[in-house]
C-alpha cells in the first residue's frame, strides 16, 4: 500500500499523540481528510479535530479533488484512488502493513465463515438466539405443550366415554340377540334343544279327538313346557287344533296318528303332570288309546314357523 | 494482494475447519465480524485517500472489535442485548455504507 503517504500522518501521529482520534474512528478516512488540512498547524489538531469531524464528512465530496492534490505535492506523479488500489493489488509486496493487514483480515474472513458456517447449519436455529428469546420460546413450547395436554386429555375422556357407550351398545346388542333366541324359541323361528320327554300317542281306534290333544298340550304347558312339536309341526302361542275326518289339523296342517309330541322341558314336571291320576294319559288310554311318555336328555324341536308380523295388533310399549 | 490473500485464506480456513464456536463467544461473534467488516471498509477507504497506516487500522480494527463485543456484552447484562445490538448493526452498517461510498467515488469516479 501506500507508504508515501504514511510520512505526513504518522508524523503527525507522532508529536501530538492522537491515539484517541484513531481509535475512535475505526474508518480512518474522516481523521485522514482532517489531518491534510491541519498539516500546517500541528499544535491545535487535537483540539480543533472534534467540531470538524462532521463537517468534513458531508463536504467529503467535494473536498476529494483537492486531497488528491495534497499528497501528490512532495512527490511527482499524481495518482488517483484507482491508481492506489492497482498499485496496492499488484505487483504483491511483502511489507509490515501487508503482513498486519492480512493478519487481521484472516481474522475478519474466519470469523465470518464460522458465523455463517454455524449460522446455516440447520438444527441450529436456537444457537443463535439470546437468552431472552430461548425463554420465550420455552414458554411458548410450555404453554403449547400443556394446551396440547389437555386437549388429549379431553379426547382421551371423550374416547373412554365412547368405549363405554360402545360397550353398552355392544351389551344391549348382546342381550337383544340373546331375548330374540328365546322369544324365537316361544314364536317357534328357532329350532330348541334340550331335555324333555316325548310323548306318544297311538290311537288306532281314530278315537283321539283334537280337545284330547289340547288337553294334553295345556297340560305341558302347565307343567311347564317351553317348546312343543307335534308331527313335525311347532305349538305356539296362535296355534289352533281341529277336528279333520279321521285325523286331526294342527294350524291346518293335518296331522295322522300315531302322535308324536317332542317336548322341551323339565322331564320330572312334565312326565307325573300328563301320569296323574285322572290326567291325560288316563284319558286318552279310556279312549283305547295307547300313550307312551318317554323321558330324554335331549330333545330336539326343529319344526319351524315363519315369522308372521300381526296385521293389527302393534306393540303398546314406545 | 497479502492483505487479500489473507481474507481469502481465512474464508476458506474457517469453511474448512469448521471449528464449534465456544457458547461464551458465540453472541459477539456476528457483531465483531460486523465491527472488523466496518474497520476493513476504513482502511480500504484510507488507503484509497492515500492515508493508510497500518497502526491506525490495528488499533481501530482491534478496538471496533471489542468495542462492538463489549457494548452487546453489556446490553445483554442490562437486559436489551438484542436491542443494543440491532443498534450497533445499524451504526456499523450506517458507516459501512458512507465508506462504501467513498470507496465507491475513488474507484468508479461516480
Amino acid at each position: 500500500m501506500s507508504e508515501r503517504d504514511e510520512k505526513p500522518t504518522t508524523n503527525l501521529r507522532k508529536d501530538s499523540g492522537p491515539k484517541i482520534g484513531g481509535q475512535k474512528d475505526g474508518g480512518q478516512g474522516n481523521r485522514g481528510q482532517e489531518n491534510r488540512g491541519q498539516e500546517e498547524t500541528p499544535t491545535t489538531r487535537l483540539r480543533r479535530e472534534l467540531p470538524e469531524e462532521v463537517p468534513s464528512e458531508f463536504a467529503d465530496a467535494s473536498e476529494e479533488p483537492e486531497q488528491e492534490e495534497a499528497p501528490a505535492e512532495p512527490e511527482a506523479p499524481v495518482l488517483t484512488g484507482r491508481q492506489r488500489l492497482l498499485m496496492g493489488l499488484w505487483p504483491p509486496r511483502v511489507t509490515r502493513a501487508q503482513l498486519i493487514v492480512a493478519l487481521l483480515l484472516f481474522g475478519l474472513g474466519f470469523g465470518l465463515a464460522v458465523q455463517v458456517a454455524s449460522n446455516s447449519d440447520s438444527d441450529s436455529a436456537l444457537r443463535g438466539a439470546r437468552q431472552a428469546d430461548l425463554v420465550r420460546i420455552l414458554d411458548e413450547l410450555d404453554d403449547r405443550t400443556q394446551r396440547l395436554e389437555e386437549e388429549k386429555q379431553g379426547l382421551e375422556d371423550q374416547r373412554t366415554e365412547l368405549e363405554n357407550s360402545s360397550d353398552q351398545a355392544e351389551e344391549a346388542r348382546k342381550q337383544t340377540v340373546e331375548k330374540e333366541r328365546q322369544l324365537g324359541i316361544l314364536a317357534g323361528t328357532v329350532a330348541a334343544q334340550g331335555p324333555g320327554i316325548t310323548l306318544t300317542i297311538n290311537d288306532t281306534k281314530g278315537a283321539v279327538e283334537a280337545d284330547m290333544l289340547l288337553d294334553a298340550i295345556q297340560e305341558l304347558r302347565a307343567a311347564g313346557a317351553e317348546a312343543i312339536q307335534v308331527n313335525g309341526v311347532r305349538v305356539v302361542a296362535g296355534t289352533y287344533l281341529t277336528d279333520s275326518g279321521k285325523g286331526i289339523s294342527v294350524d291346518g296342517n293335518k296331522i295322522t296318528q300315531p302322535y308324536r309330541f317332542k317336548v322341551i322341558g323339565k322331564p320330572q314336571d312334565l312326565e307325573p303332570a300328563l301320569n296323574i291320576p285322572g290326567g291325560v294319559v288316563q284319558t286318552l288310554e279310556k279312549e283305547q288309546a295307547t300313550v307312551i311318555v318317554e323321558r330324554a336328555d335331549k330333545i330336539i324341536v326343529d319344526a319351524l314357523r315363519a315369522v308372521k308380523r300381526p296385521d293389527y295388533a302393534r306393540s303398546s310399549s314406545q | 494482494m497479502i492483505a487479500v490473500l489473507g481474507l481469502v485464506v481465512g474464508v476458506v480456513a474457517g469453511l474448512l475447519v469448521r471449528p464449534e464456536v465456544p457458547a461464551v463467544v458465540e453472541p459477539y461473534l456476528p457483531i465483531a465480524v460486523v465491527a472488523a467488516l466496518d474497520a476493513v471498509f476504513g482502511g480500504l477507504r484510507a488507503m484509497l485517500d492515500g492515508i493508510f497506516d497500518d497502526k491506525v487500522f490495528v488499533v481501530s480494527f482491534l478496538s471496533n472489535v471489542v468495542v462492538a463485543a463489549l457494548i452487546v456484552f453489556l446490553g445483554d447484562k442490562l437486559g436489551v442485548g438484542a436491542q443494543l445490538s440491532t443498534g450497533v448493526v445499524v451504526v456499523l452498517g450506517i458507516r459501512i455504507f458512507s465508506n462504501a461510498a467513498a470507496i465507491r467515488r475513488h474507484v468508479f469516479r461516480a
